[in-house]
């Protein structure tokens, strides 16, 4: 069998893969009847239906009259290789990290930027690495110091980076910020560190 | 009864015109428009962007923001797509056709005055149409049990499906896939917190603002940044805002019949802007003479324009008097009602009509606005395209940042949102339209508790909701929309559709 349809192909095995997950999941809560329907019902259901149209894409996929190449985008089987490694081990040695929750917390994010980074363009792996870095600095650096990063970090994703232009936005910006959101629509953020 | 819609106008007028709500108004069509004509952000990622500004306002302000904000991204959006050919939104597609090419011949600002006249024009008759037909439907609705509510709903999604881009199978697969999202978090009816791991955060549910922000923002910003961009700004050429009298009698037909159409076709689920534009260009392009079509004709902007306003506007008609999201955009008000702690649905009308009735005077009122705002400010909004991408999606990415952190003052949100923006892209990759995602996404959990209470009352008996008249009815619509989606003939026009 050939594969003439590669977004069919990809698009298929996600359906699948999420139909089945959430069918599997759900089996751990109560079934209930058609009568009194448990938690589980719903999803189960709906988790098989999805996997059954998921599978409907993936077959379509060869014997599709539009043609689409297998790779769809950038992949980097090393990363999800390494990726599925760290996070498998930080869950197995969850009871020996117990102690130590910044380093558990350090290795599920590593495994999950490595995960981030297997697929897609650079843009994307550092836009979105932005946009985390940027909730979780936001409480501990303040807002002054989390739009610098963000900034700074998500016009390195772009094609076309220029120093002078990327510090003038990142002032205007901050500046914008601390008066419309903090002063103006009373965020609760802090401005600076330790505040 | 004539008397009680004046009556009812009235009480509404009276609360959209309070100094406060003029003004939440101004902002939010000022606000919308602003976001709506940068390139590169339809009205989805607009709405979902200023959604926390709301959070502090009272429900009828938040509402009428909000809606403010949704014609503004709408025009906005338009505005790009005569100037820079870069449709911001599926709905200013077919405005790129003519519109562009009017630019190209140095009729810019007739274009937009017109698209603006239109607009206004459909938006004062559909608000017309709303207080007509939304009391009588609201009636209807109340007598509405659980098995009613389910088959509208399954109406609804198939509504949706049948609308998205490209394959049927699978905007169905991620209409479920949507639904199965919504469920994630704490069951209500037995207090199991389904698909959580133990992650606190992720038992009260899952944001909708999240998946709006990450399908919608995120993955728009980075295929933009993949894509690169290459665009010509007619930002020169726009002189001369005024068009002459005989655009005015060409066009007058095109927006009088792009309202009709809208007009009815909103009302219909999973109808609303598309589908209007779509259909009122169709036949304008078979109506008098067709030559300029494709080159720079006036009707060929302001029917698709009237068209998609109106439509815009009456699909707000299921939303008020049924609780029912007809597109994405209204799934993201039904989001944002609830934030306000009211449950769409028929007794919204009865229960809060200063909510009801001054939401439809405001609506007006931001037309009103639209135009007042918009024709002389033109040139600001078109200095704003000048702006290159490179400066604006940052700026875009941390206002959507602050947004999102701002639901629950924690980064788990905001991690959460750029995991959606992965799946995003990857959806975006794969062609699979996200738009149904999210309207399954906001009826997951309404289908559930619907779905149990009809069974629960009919004790297990499935044909409950082909027996009901009623629900029959919906389920058969249902079908009958999915087996015509299904007819080749209609599937090639469809593909073409979208293809153009």
């Amino acid at each position: 069998m050939h594969i003439k349809n590669g977004k069919d192909f990809w698009a298929g095995l996600m359906f699948i893969g999420f139909g089945l997950w959430f069918a599997v999941v759900s089996q751990n809560y109560p079934m209930g009847s058609a009568v009194r329907m448990g938690p589980a019902y719903f999803p189960t259901v709906l988790g098989g239906m999805l996997a059954v149209l998921g599978a409907m894409v993936f077959f379509r996929a060869f014997v599709s009259k539009i043609a689409h190449p297998l790779k769809v985008f950038l992949f980097r089987p090393a990363l999800l290789v390494g990726s599925i490694v760290v996070g498998g081990a930080t869950y197995l040695a969850e009871s020996q990290l117990k102690g130590a929750p910044m380093v558990q917390y350090a290795l599920a994010g590593l495994s999950l930027l490595l995960f981030i980074g297997a697929f897609g363009p650079r843009s994307m792996f550092l836009i979105l690495l932005a946009v985390v870095i940027f909730g979780y600095a936001l409480k501990p650096l303040g807002l002054v110091l989390a739009i610098v990063i963000l900034i700074a970090l998500s016009a390195a994703g772009g094609h076309d980076f220029r120093n002078k232009e990327i510090a003038i936005l990142t002032i205007v910006l901050a500046i914008f910020s601390v008066y419309a959101f903090v002063k103006g629509l009373g965020l609760p953020f802090n401005l600076w560190p330790g505040e | 009864m004539d008397f009680a819609l004046i009556h009812n106008l009235g009480v509404g007028f009276g609360v959209a015109l309070s100094l406060q709500n003029l003004m939440y108004c101004f902002f939010g069509v000022l606000l919308g428009t602003l976001v709506g004509v940068l390139p590169g952000i339809g009205p989805m990622a607009t709405i979902a962007m200023l959604l926390p500004v709301t959070f502090n306002l009272s429900p009828i302000s938040a509402l009428i923001m909000l809606a403010g904000i949704y014609y503004g991204a709408s025009y906005g959006g338009s505005t790009t797509a005569i100037l820079v050919n870069l449709p911001g939104e599926s709905s200013s597609v077919v405005t790129c056709l003519d519109g562009y090419q009017m630019a190209r011949r140095g009729r810019a600002g007739p274009a937009l005055a017109i698209a603006a006249m239109g607009s206004f024009f459909a938006g004062c008759v559909a608000t017309v149409v709303i207080a007509l037909f939304a009391p009588p439907l609201a009636e209807v609705a109340l007598k509405f049990g659980p098995a009613e509510y389910f088959s509208l709903m399954v109406l609804g999604l198939v509504g949706a499906t049948v609308l998205a881009h490209g394959s049927l199978v699978k905007a169905i697969a991620m209409t479920i896939l949507g639904l199965l999202m919504g469920l994630v978090g704490t069951d209500v009816n037995s207090g199991v917190a389904r698909f959580s791991f133990g992650i606190s955060e992720l038992s009260d549910g899952i944001n909708f603002v999240v998946v709006a922000m990450g399908l919608f923002g995120f993955a728009e910003i980075i295929v933009n940044l993949e894509q690169g961009e290459a665009r010509e700004v007619f930002v020169n050429k726009v002189t001369g805002l005024m068009p002459t009298w005989k655009d005015l009698k060409d066009s007058s037909g095109a927006v009088l019949r792009g309202t009709a159409i809208g007009c009815v076709l909103g009302i219909l689920p999973g109808g609303g802007a598309l589908l209007s534009a779509f259909a009122a260009y169709t036949v304008e392009k078979k109506i008098g003479d067709t030559s300029m079509f494709g080159k720079g004709e006036i009707r060929g902007v302001a029917a698709p324009e009237s068209a998609n306003n109106a439509g815009a506007q009456t699909s707000f008609i299921p939303l008020l008097t049924l609780g029912i999201p007809s597109n994405p955009v209204m799934a993201l008000m039904i989001g944002a009602m609830m934030i306000q702690g009211i449950a769409p649905g028929p007794q919204v009308m009865t229960e809060r009509p200063e909510l009801f009735w001054g939401m439809i005077a405001s609506m007006w009122m931001g037309n009103l606005m639209l135009v007042v705002l918009n024709l002389p400010l033109i040139g600001m909004w078109v200095k704003l395209l000048t702006v290159p991408y490179r400066l604006l999606y940052p700026a875009i990415l941390l206002f959507c940042c602050v947004g999102v952190y701002s639901l629950s003052n924690q980064p788990f949100d905001v991690m959460l949102t750029a995991v959606y923006g992965l799946i995003g892209y990857v959806f975006v990759k794969l062609e699979c339209e996200p738009a149904p995602l999210i309207l399954g996404f906001i009826l997951g959990p309404l289908m559930e508790e619907n779905l149990r209470r009809a069974m629960l009352l009919s004790r297990g008996d499935p044909t409950v909701f082909f027996t009901k008249p009623i629900s029959g009815v919906l389920l058969g619509v249902a079908l009958v929309l999915l087996l015509i989606t299904l007819a080749p003939a209609v599937q090639k026009t469809r593909e073409e559709a979208f293809l153009e």
